[in-house]
């Protein structure tokens, strides 16, 4: 047996030391070492022997085991990782051939997180028109005709009755219109206003919101926010509620977050206040009810709006709202 | 609104630094978007006294001063016409830096030796004033630092004033505020008035012909007046309000109206014809010239204040050049009126004439505050130009105003709110508003509003009140219970999210463009009459022709943005697009507004690099992507047609696609003319658009997995010759139709012309998979179906086989 060993030994190396491809080398590790292979076959001839012979052959068998694996090593530095000019040789470094990748636009991104955030909670997304009537835009939101309240908007009229809508809050109307409470509703979409300069696009996107239904209270707005400003900004995120008017809602509340590029602590981005306002809320009007149809009496809902542009950019560190419409590719790129 | 905290202070004890008082004023709803420190690099200029003057030689408007400036006196040249022995003015020695930067040097004017400076107010930046130096009317030494004198150290306070809050559009209202917020007293302004004139009713009279329009007039007049400048301390408050000054009359009307919120006006009594106020609408096509020189056209929409024979100001907004107050008024006649909210804001929009006035007017002013105001301009008057008061006021009422009665039910306010205040709570928060609250019962409390919170006529502006006041911060954060939905995603945003991802996927980068676009779009597009791309839906008011009219197409906002990235050298595109676009619809005041999905790309389909050959693109590469996005989405055998008739495609790269006999949207090669209207002439770019709304009609939402064969396939290939115009499309149908249930598949793996083929034919090969979903084929069977399908071609095209 010692002698098969040895025999076996020195035909490996051998074998091992003229091997000049990985898929020899290959062969040669299965058939010395591999399961089926020489070595592990008179291995396994051991306990055949005579007790008082055994464990010499077995320590021998080791140790040509240990020798053999230390040739396959070596081997396989010189041909794999290539010692001689004339190895194969990979270069690793040079660039693969990439598939062109494509991006989505920013705003999608953002509107996609969102969404999700309160298609969990438990929202419904719906859609509605850009052109929209005077009615659902403005009037049947409580800003009457000749109110100071249209002021707050700059308005691209198409006609007397018709404008381009100047916030998506006009779904509040349309939903609860052709729903019955209770609702939760989420609707992103485009807007627009007659106002255009270094941070005003005429066109962006806005995220209105709306739950109606029995005891919904003010404290149920700062919940569902509050959540949601955690899951986009991070657990920490401290809010901030402060008092405002909205003709739809009342009370209203503008919703301010922690700076998240500060901490809180003040910087330029937040005007040095350690606070951002990111969106305005309130409690449905009950004038809007009275709009739709709803007893105000019975039912009560909390509203909300946000614009898509400012988070994307405190999300991305975005300086300048008008890249998001220029779409240069070296912008787009980068999401 | 700019807000001066010293004057907020002469009404309530503010006990906190200006941060804290603008975070107060943030969290009690009136928005604190700047503190602007004033009047506080002035430490270094002192009180000078001029002890000569005399001309310069040679220059006609300067002077040589010798100035004690209290440790010496020096010489400095002056230019200010108002330089006079005796005169106390700020100084400024040389090293001082002025705010505007200036540092003060010594140096010589004409050949004089000329240090430091005397100052006048808008070098300070203290106003706009720059009539000549300051002169400072007190008593003092001179070296006296002028800070010490004058309080011009102050904190403006930029507040943003809601549309519902007029009564805080001044100084009365946020001191007010503050107040309630903090407990302090609001203290009120002072009046003192001697009435030592004849009574005003034998000086003038007021008559409301429209009440609607004007509810109260009240009036005052004071006699013998001495017009002139008003003191610094007032000018420099309108000056931190935003305000101008102009004389010390007009000056008290802008002061009380910021201070109050009262607008006031103050009309020369003596150019008043009969010496009577009219109030009346204006007649259709009236003309007025206003105060600022411009002549307006007026309807009945606009009131008008007249005297006895003509208008004499348009009513809220803005006074008359005929009766304003000018350098020989000697009597003074001031107005303190109300005026409807509506018609005011009608009036002004329909001029585009906006004024304080007009601002506080059409939100609401204090009907029940109008004589206060009256009483505290007679009083300010009368301290700053002397004169003698009327006895008595004119208050003209016609419509007295009710204040609302409004129950407010305790239980429902913490429902509303999800607070658990006590009766007592909101109670409180209410009367430190000026509310009169009377408690009804365990739950209920009447609730009278002040005149000047127009903005409370219901229970649940009430709640907003309590909410404010109980501070926003302290509601309770709750969950509200939400009902899972019973309804999934809507198939528009579930096509689109997915239709987004495909196209990623495929190498699209996603642009958003604007949803306006240019009238000329259309011709650029080279749509003919009555396209529905000439359809469109024009904006009344755009900002920019380039923004007038909704679009009718992605493809211009594809384009334009082909040519930015152009510019910047990035010239491999793939971009997409997903939008509406907007045409009339017929008997509908809103347009159709169809989502439409448009791909384009241009440049390489792949650059050289190290282990890749460069590729351009062609009319494949778009059309496959189309058809991988139309598989991936589950539409399976969709049909291209050639299409020569959109004029913005090349007629000879282009094609329709139908889905089940309904089209879906065109694909091809962008015509060279379009491009070249986008100065793109030799960009070579491929499009394709999908109608959204045709799409869904044709895809199901789930796809359906069919069992794999069980049977062996027979692969046969076939190469024929064919006429060039020949599609391949048809040789496929005609294999599957003489082939029937047997042909699983048919694939086209090589089109060939050129050499060994007739110019006018191709070569095309086809691989056919023949298989039985019920057994294995029989060879004899398959050849023989081969066969007859070999003929079929034949005989149906006219094509032949190719040998070898």
């Amino acid at each position: 047996m010692k002698k098969k060993l040895l025999e076996l030994e020195k035909n490996a190396l051998k074998a091992l030391e003229i091997a000049d491809d990985p898929s020899e080398l290959e062969k040669i590790r299965v058939t010395y070492l591999g399961k089926k292979g020489q070595l592990t076959s008179i291995m396994k001839n051991v306990g055949e022997l005579p007790k008082s012979e055994r464990p010499e052959a077995g320590k021998l068998a080791n140790i040509i085991k240990s020798n053999i694996s230390k040739g396959f090593e070596e081997a396989r530095d010189r041909i794999v990782i290539g010692k001689g000019d004339q190895a194969a040789f990979l270069d690793v470094t040079l660039p693969g051939r990439e598939p062109l990748r494509g991006h989505l636009h920013p705003i999608t991104l953002v509107i996609k997180e969102m969404c999700q955030i309160f298609a969990r909670m438990g929202f419904t997304v719906v859609k509605g028109p850009n052109v929209e009537l005077d009615y659902y835009n403005f009037e049947a939101l409580n800003f009457p005709k000749d109110h100071p309240a249209r002021d707050m908007q700059d308005t691209l009229y198409v006609s007397e009755n018709v404008v381009l809508r100047t916030h998506t809050s006009n779904m509040q109307v349309r939903i609860m219109e052709a729903q019955k409470p209770p609702l939760s509703v989420i609707a992103p979409g485009k807007v627009y206003r007659r106002d255009s300069d270094v941070s005003h696009t005429p066109m962006f996107h806005q995220l209105e919101g709306f739950l109606v239904d029995k005891d919904v209270s003010f404290g149920d707005l700062k919940g569902t926010l509050t959540s949601f400003a955690h899951q986009m900004f991070g657990r920490g995120t401290a809010l901030r509620f402060r008092p405002s008017f909205f003709p739809f809602t009342e009370p209203s509340a503008e919703v301010d977050i922690q700076c998240v590029l500060c901490g809180g602590k003040g910087c330029r981005t937040c005007s040095h206040t350690g606070w951002l306002e990111i969106l305005g809320s309130g409690m449905i009007d009950p004038e809007v009810f009275r709009f739709v149809g709803y007893d105000p009496e019975v039912y009560s809902g909390f509203a909300f709006g946000m614009g898509f542009e400012r988070i994307a950019m405190l999300k991305y560190g975005i300086d300048d709202i008008q890249l998001f419409f220029k779409n240069d590719m070296r912008f787009l790129r980068q999401f | 609104m700019k807000v001066s905290l010293n004057w907020l202070k002469d009404y309530v004890d503010v006990e906190m630094s200006p941060d804290e008082l603008g975070h107060l004023l943030t969290m009690n709803g009136l928005e604190v978007e700047g503190i602007e420190t004033v009047g506080q690099s002035l430490d270094d200029i002192v009180v000078a006294k001029i002890r000569a003057v005399k001309p310069l030689p040679g220059a006609d408007n300067l002077f040589i001063c010798q100035v004690d400036t209290g440790r010496d006196t020096v010489q400095t040249v002056c230019g200010a016409p108002n330089v006079k022995v005796g005169a106390l003015a700020p100084f400024a020695l040389p090293g001082v830096k002025l705010p505007d930067g200036t540092v003060i040097k010594e140096g010589r004017i004409r050949g004089e030796i000329s240090t430091g400076m005397l100052l006048a107010e808008d070098e300070m930046g203290l106003t706009d004033d720059h009539t000549g130096i300051m002169i400072l009317a007190h008593d003092s030494t001179p070296g006296t630092p002028l800070f010490s004198l004058l309080p011009l150290s102050d904190r403006v306070f930029d507040v943003d004033i809601t549309p519902n809050r007029p009564d805080c559009a001044c100084i009365l209202g946020i001191a007010r505020e503050i107040a309630a917020a903090t407990g302090q007293i609001f203290k009120r302004p002072k009046i003192e008035i001697v009435e030592d004139g004849p009574p005003i009713e034998d000086l003038t009279s007021v008559t409301i012909i429209d009440p609607e329009g004007c509810p109260r007039y009240a009036a005052g007049m004071i006699q013998r007046v001495n017009l002139g400048p008003s003191p610094f301390w007032m000018r420099y408050r309108l000056y931190l309000s935003g305000i101008r000054s102009i004389n010390n009359l007009v000056d008290v009307t802008n002061y009380v109206m910021m201070e109050m919120g009262q607008p006031l006006h103050a009309f020369d009594y003596n150019r008043l014809k009969e010496n009577r106020i009219v109030v009346r609408r204006a007649q259709e096509g009236e003309v007025f010239t206003t105060l600022d020189g411009v002549t307006h056209t007026l309807n009945s929409e606009n009131l008008l204040i007249c005297d006895g024979e003509r208008p004499v100001a348009l009513a809220g907004i803005m006074g008359g050049l005929n009766s304003e107050i000018f350098a020989g008024t000697e009597n003074v006649f001031v107005e303190s009126a109300f005026f409807d909210p509506v018609t005011i804001r009608r009036g002004s929009k329909r001029l585009g004439l906006s004024t304080e006035a007009s601002y506080r007017f059409e939100r609401g002013a204090d009907i029940g505050g109008a004589v206060t105001a009256l009483k505290r301009a007679i009083s300010l008057i009368s301290h700053l130009a002397g004169g003698s008061t009327s006895t008595g006021f004119i208050d003209n009422y016609p419509k007295t105003y009710t204040p609302p009665i409004i129950d407010l039910r305790v239980d429902r306010t913490n429902l509303l709110l999800g607070t658990s205040l006590s009766k007592s709570d909101i109670s409180g928060y209410l009367k430190a508003l000026e509310m009169e609250v009377q408690e009804i019962n365990e739950d209920e409390l009447k609730v009278k509003p002040p005149s000047f919170r127009v903005d409370i006529g219901r229970e649940v502006d009430l709640m907003e009140e309590v909410a404010r006041l109980s501070g926003y911060d302290n509601i309770p954060v709750t969950y509200p219970f939400i009902r899972p939905s019973e309804k999934g995603e809507i198939p528009e945003l579930l096509v689109r999210d997915q239709l987004r991802s495909i196209m990623v996927g495929l190498g699209f980068t996603e642009i958003i463009t604007y949803s306006f676009t240019s009238p000329d779009s259309a011709d650029t597009l080279g749509a003919e009459e009555g396209s529905p791309l000439r359809s469109f839906v024009k904006i009344l008011n755009p900002l920019t022709v380039d923004q007038s009219v909704m679009r009718t197409s992605l493809v211009p906002g594809l384009l334009a943005t082909v040519k930015t990235n152009i510019l910047h050298d990035e010239k491999d595109l793939k971009l997409f697009e997903w939008g509406k676009v907007f045409t009339h619809k017929e008997g509908s005041d809103l347009p159709l507004e169809k989502n439409y999905l448009a791909a384009l790309m241009t440049g390489f389909y792949c650059q050289k690099t190290c282990n890749s050959a460069e590729r351009h693109l062609d009319f494949y590469d778009i059309k496959g992507a189309l058809e991988a996005l139309l598989k991936d989405i589950g539409l399976r055998g969709s049909v291209f047609q050639k299409e020569t008739g959109i004029s913005r495609y090349d007629p000879g790269v282009c094609a329709s696609i139908f889905f089940s006999g309904s089209l879906i949207g065109h694909v091809g090669r962008v015509s060279p003319g379009v491009m070249a209207d986008y100065d793109l002439a030799d960009v070579d770019t491929y499009l394709f658009e999908i109608d959204i709304e045709a799409l869904l009609k044709n895809v199901s939402g789930t796809k359906e997995f069919s069992s794999f064969a069980k049977f062996p396939a027979v692969h046969r290939d076939i190469s024929i010759i064919v006429k060039r115009q020949l599609e391949s499309a048809r040789i496929g149908e005609i294999i599957k139709q003489e082939g029937g249930e047997l042909v699983e598949s048919v694939q086209i793996f090589d089109v060939y012309e050129g050499k060994g083929i007739d110019p006018t034919e191709k070569a095309m090969a086809f691989s056919i998979c023949y298989r039985s979903k019920h057994g294995t084929l029989d060879g004899g069977e398959i050849n023989r179906l081969h066969e007859s399908v070999i003929e079929k071609i034949r005989k149906e095209t006219g094509g032949r086989l190719r040998e070898g």
